[in-house]
This record gives structure tokens, sequence and C-alpha cells, in this order.
């Protein structure tokens, strides 16, 4: 049986959650996750940051508990320069991050799911740079088929 | 010492780094004057392609005949619109360009896959504006990352995303007016339909047969997005044809007849007329005894109720994916109301539009195994999975003789043009239990990759083959007919021909780079006809013509035009 402790573990040992060890880069999903906080006007806030020379996102996995609004703070700790497309509906959202920068960035998203976000210059995105939204929640109850509770897997 | 950060600023709208000059992403408010009346005579502006199929009759055809028989060797590329993708998208590596280009006095407005919706100059190709909505990486999609098109009306353009929602759009910016959920993403419900307008109602219909979901229309009113009505397409318990499911269980809750394909619709009838999907599970009818009403079926919607008023079922107790979403073509004939309907079993059904009853079937394709159908309408099953474990090859295959592309009628030359798929394939029945949101087939399936072929046949109405474009490859794209005697047809190769209307000789043909899969248009802008064909391999191809899987998938809209100095 695999536990959660086992699986940082052997990430470790094998090299799979850095730059330039068992691959290239950080294999995606690897990386930390983190939790939007919300407010009480339900508009949801986190920050993420790119350490130096990690080439991932942190949080890369950042888990929002519904759909809607959410203010992100984007900042560059590395010291090489980075950029950020964010999916938001209206169109996607495009941030260039010099060293030691810090930007924002206002996304609307629906739930449930899961979206990429990046940073598309050179191969970051190959390299670690490529970050998950989750979106938890529900279809709204109008939306939902008539029919009994059905098992689900 | 703590050094301060550089201030990046605020995230831009990626549409702002496109070359775009200042002022020159707000179209002209062309569609501010699109209403129903102009719908109902929308072929009366051939300039124009208004809806979905050109007109609510479905018959994609144009009269529009500046280009024709004797000149058509002459077009060539006007413009290109090259989409691309960037990043990790859903359907990464099953996307496909499958729209049909809607065009309002030299505007048009196309959908692309993952959320893509455009403005484009007609004339030009110039981008005026772009609405990207967010699509879920983890969506369901049975057939991949695609839709069909977008409906235009009183100022505004709707489409559907494959997360199963109906958005409608500012069609001068692009902006979102109004946003609705009409499915169940859980349930793996999604959306590919291109939405159709009728009176103060935009309708659209469900995916997901694949998934064990239970098939709905929805109406919601176009201007505010409140809901209207929703049809299920599955009766519940105790609703007429429920008795056509097994009477124990919960089967109906799962049996599929999604109506992924745009109806279409007469004003005289106050009808719709759409065809409902594969019943589900596909391939293991053991679990769902009984014919399955409305699934693979011609139903007939009224427009301002949501109930349906008569169904015809092309195959009952489906065992081999047949669904009925394939176009209903109104036309008339001796004084007739009929609608012509190509379905993927293999057979052409010709019905009294007003109450549905059987005028004449024909087959349209060569090879057809599965069972037979004879004239007065008899249906008889012959090869099917049915055994556990036991492999059943059957023609023609799940994608059908022919699949969701359509056909096209031109009332000039009175013959229906229908792209062929002349494929089968193995079925070996796997029972498995139902789980939401997971596959729901019943079986494993492999589609042939040898011994197919494909044509572009003309029929006419009495189901009688006129003439007969063959080709090696199936033909898995929608054909569009001309006033100018002009059949257009792309192949799954890349070429995009253009037939004789009349006698089906190959008068022009271009190699667009990419496999055909999508909806071709034709429109006019300052005296000048254009024909645009999105090009963009993909979808369900292991489905429809798993020889070509390894095929570049494209992102273009082409469109073509006679020299100007013509």
């Amino acid at each position: 049986m695999t536990t959660a402790q086992e699986r940082v573990d052997l990430l470790n040992k094998i090299g799979l959650a850095a730059q330039n060890k068992a691959t290239l880069g950080q294999v995606l999903g690897t990386g930390s996750i983190g939790q939007a906080t919300e407010g009480s006007d339900g508009r949801m806030q986190a920050t993420i940051r790119i350490n130096p020379d990690e080439l991932t996102w942190d949080p890369s996995i950042l888990v929002m508990p519904h759909g809607g609004d959410i203010e992100l703070e984007l900042v560059n700790d590395d010291l090489n320069t980075h950029c950020a497309l964010l999916p938001s509906n209206g169109d996607r959202k495009f941030i260039w991050l010099v060293n030691h920068s810090r930007g924002r960035a206002t996304l609307n998203l629906d739930g449930p799911g899961y979206y990429w976000f990046g940073s598309p210059t050179g191969n970051d995105e190959g390299r670690g740079l490529t970050g998950a939204i989750v979106v938890m929640g529900d279809a709204p109850p109008e939306a939902r088929l008539d029919r009994p509770e059905q098992p689900r897997p | 010492m703590t050094v301060a950060y550089v201030d990046a600023g605020e995230a831009v709208d990626q549409g702002n780094l496109s070359g775009k000059v200042a002022g020159g992403e707000l179209a002209p408010p062309v569609v501010a004057g699109v209403d129903y009346e102009r719908l109902l005579n929308a072929r009366e502006e051939p300039r124009n392609w208004l809806t979905y199929y050109g007109a609510y009759n479905g018959q994609r055809y144009s009269p529009l005949d500046q280009i024709n028989t004797e000149n058509v060797k002459r077009i060539g590329p006007a413009w290109i619109f090259q989409a691309g993708t960037t990043g990790l998208i859903a359907g990464a590596s099953t996307y496909s360009f499958e729209a049909a280009p809607i065009v309002v006095d030299g505007v048009m407005f196309l959908s692309g896959w993952d959320g893509w919706v455009w403005a484009l100059d007609a004339k030009t190709g110039v981008e005026i504006w772009r609405y990207k909505h967010a699509v879920p990486f983890d969506v369901s999609l049975c057939c991949g990352n695609v839709n069909r098109g977008v409906a235009v009306a009183r100022g505004k353009v709707f489409f559907v995303t494959a997360n199963a929602r109906l958005l409608a759009l500012d069609a001068t910016t692009g902006k979102r007016v109004w946003d609705r959920t009409y499915g169940d993403v859980r349930a793996a419900e999604s959306a590919t339909v291109a939405p159709l307008v009728v009176k103060n109602m935009v309708i659209v219909g469900s995916s997901g047969g694949e998934f064990g979901v239970r098939g709905h229309l929805d109406a919601f009113d176009l201007e505010t997005g409140e809901h209207q009505w929703r049809c299920y397409t599955v009766p519940k318990p105790g609703e007429p044809g429920s008795e056509t499911w097994p009477a124990e269980g919960e089967a109906w809750a799962r049996g599929g007849a999604n109506c992924w394909v745009t109806g279409t619709f007469d004003p005289e009838t106050n009808l719709l007329y759409v065809g409902t999907g594969n019943p589900a599970p596909d391939f293991d009818g053991g679990v769902r005894e009984g014919d399955n009403l409305f699934t693979d079926s011609v139903i007939a919607v009224d427009v301002d109720s949501g109930q349906i008023r008569w169904h015809y079922q092309c195959t009952p107790h489906d065992l081999w994916d047949y669904d009925s979403i394939a176009e209903c073509i109104l036309f008339e004939q001796d004084g007739r109301k009929l609608l012509g309907h190509f379905d993927k079993n293999g057979y052409f059904f010709v019905l009294d539009r007003t109450n549905g009853e059987r005028v004449r079937i024909t087959p349209f394709v060569d090879r057809i195994t599965w069972g037979a159908i004879t004239r007065d309408g008899q249906v008889t099953a012959k090869v099917y999975p049915d055994k556990e474990g036991e492999p059943i090859h059957f023609y023609p295959g799940p994608a059908g003789a022919k699949e969701w592309t359509h056909a096209a009628y031109s009332p000039k030359t009175e013959l229906f043009y229908v792209p062929v798929q002349d494929t089968g394939a193995t079925a070996t029945r796997r029972r498995r239990e139902f789980k939401e949101s997971i596959p729901y087939w019943g079986a494993g399936v492999q589609v042939d990759i040898e011994d197919m072929a494909g044509s572009i046949s003309a029929f006419d109405a009495d189901g009688e083959e006129k003439w007969r474009w063959r080709n090696e490859l199936p033909m898995c794209a929608s054909v569009l007919a001309t006033g100018g005697d002009l059949v257009f047809a792309g192949e799954p190769s890349g070429e995009f021909n253009a037939l004789d209307a009349r006698t089906g000789e190959l008068l022009w043909q271009f190699q667009c780079g990419s496999g055909h899969h999508s909806n071709p248009t034709t429109y006019m802008v300052d005296d000048r006809q254009y024909i645009a064909v999105p090009v963009g391999w993909g979808g369900w191809a292991e489905g429809f013509l798993p020889g070509m899987l390894g095929a570049g998938h494209g992102s273009a809209l082409l469109v073509f035009a006679l020299p100007e100095s013509s």
C-alpha cells in the first residue's frame, strides 16, 4: 500500500519533484498544494510564487472552493524572467513577470473541474511551470438530470 | 536590505496581444437587426449565412451562383484564418475544427474547439474580437474537444461550451451578456451543438450519450437567458414511451438519446425536427430490453411547449451505436410536406413531417450487415454483440454510413448529396456496472482500418441514386450545395472538392493541408462570393476513420473566391 508520505519520499528519492535530478525538469503535478481564501463577498484570493531556481509554481495546484472570481497575486522571486498565461472566462489573462516582480490577475472560472496555467516562454511549461487551478463544487440544481441518485466511482 | 518588487501590473486579455489596431475590436452592429422574421426568410438574403444550416429547412443550400460549373476551376484562397492552440487543453489530441461559419453583412461569427468564438471581417479574415471560455481540462468528452457553431440574433451570439454552458455574447464586442448551465458535468454531460434560434428562444441539446446520461433539449429566452422548457428524450416511468424500457431498475435514467446536432424547424407545423442519439450502454442491450424510446429517433417537438408530438424510431433497440442525430432536411414533393434523413444505420428515411408517417426507406450505402429494414419499415436485426466476449463484425461501423456531418439538398436539382462512409467495425460485448461519469459502452470496439470506401452520392427524393463520386476513404465532412450547380465536399486527406451537382464530375480541388470534418458555408461581400471551410482533422477519428488517426491536426479556416479581376 502506498501512503501519502511514501509518495513524497519516493518523489524525493528518485528526484521527480525537482530540477535536473531524475528528469530534466520537475514532473508536473508533483509540487505544492494551496487553497484559496474566500472573503465574505464570495470573492477568492490566493498568492502564487515562483521560487528561485525551482521553475515551478508554488502552489502548483491551487484549489478554489467553488466557481467564481479569484484575485491572484503572482510573485516572481526567481532570478530569471517568466510570465503567466491563466484561464479565465472571456479571454485568457497574460502577464509578464520579470525577475523579482509582483503582479496581479483577476480570473473568472466555472466549477467543477480543473484548468492548467503556465509560463509560455521557452519551455518553462515543460520544465515545471505548469500548474493547475482546481475548482470544486457541483452543477447548479436546475441543470442536473431528473433521475434518481446514481452510483459514482 | 529588502528590495522592493518590480510592479508587474495587472494581467491583460491575451487577445490584446494579437496585433489588433486600437478600435478595431468592435464589430459593426450587423446582428442587431437579425430577428425571427429574417431567420424565417434567411434564403432571401443569400449574401448571408444566418443560421447553422443556412436556413431552418436544413438544406445547406445557397442560391449564390457567381461561382459556378464554368468558372469554379479559377477559384483560389482569398484569405486564411489560423487559430492555433496554446497550452494544455481538454482533448488536446482530439480537438477538431467542425463549425459552420455564420456570416451577417460582412462579419463572420465562428466557433472553434475549447471555448473559442471569433468575429472576423468576412472580406479580409482580420480578427475583430475573440471570446475564450475557460473549459476544464478534465471535462468528459466522448468524441473530442469540438463545437459545431454559433447562432446569432438580436445583437447576440449564442454558443455552448464543453462544460455544458450556453452563453450569449454581445455581437459587437464579444463580451458575455448572460451565461446558463444546462448540463451536469459530474454526470459527464457536455455540449457541442450549434444553438438554434426560433422566435424568442435559443434551443440547445446535450451531449454525453456514451456515459449513460438522460438526453434533453432546453430552450432559453434569448434576451434574458430565462429557462423556457426542457424536453427529456427518454421518458420517466409512467410517461409515454416508458413501456419500451425495463419496468424494473433504472435503465431509463441512463438511457442516452442525446440531441447533439442542431434540429430543423417548420413554422407551418410549429415543430422542431430533431434526431436523437444512441441508447446507453451503446452495445449491451441485455440491460435495457425493449425498443428504448426515444433513442435513435426523429422526434417532432412543439417549439412553444417542448412537447414531443410524434416520433419515428430508425433503429429500435440499437446495438450498434446508430445515433439518429443526423439532420432532417425539409422539402416538398407533390405538395406533400416531407423530411429526408440519412441515418447512421445506412438507410435514407423520407417521412411526412406533419405526422411522422413513413413515406419510403432506401439504403444509401453498399454494405449493411447489421440487419435490414424493409420498405414497409420492418426492422430485423441480424448480427449484433450478444454473447459476452464474442467479437461481432458489422457494417456500417458505429460512426455510421454517415456520421453527424451533413448532407445537402438542392431545390434546383431536386437532389440530396450525402457524404458516405462505408466502413465496418467489430464489437465485443463486455458488460459493466454503471457508474456516473465513467464511459458506459458495454463493449470493446475496434473500427476497421482496411477495406473501406466513401463517396458523395446523389439521390432523388424517391431514393434513386443518380450519381456517385467515389473516394478511397470515407467522406467525413458536411456537403454544401449552391445555385451555381456545385457541390462542395472535403476529404479526410485534405482535398476540398467542387463537384458538378448534376453529374458528380470533379471540377476543382484544393489541398487544404488537413482533413475535413466541418461545415463549409458560402456568402457574399461587395458582390464577391466566398466559400468558407474550417479545416482541422480530429474528433472521433478512431470511430469514423481510424486509418487516419496519425494525420496532422489543423486549425485553419480557408476561404475561397474567384480572382478579383474576374
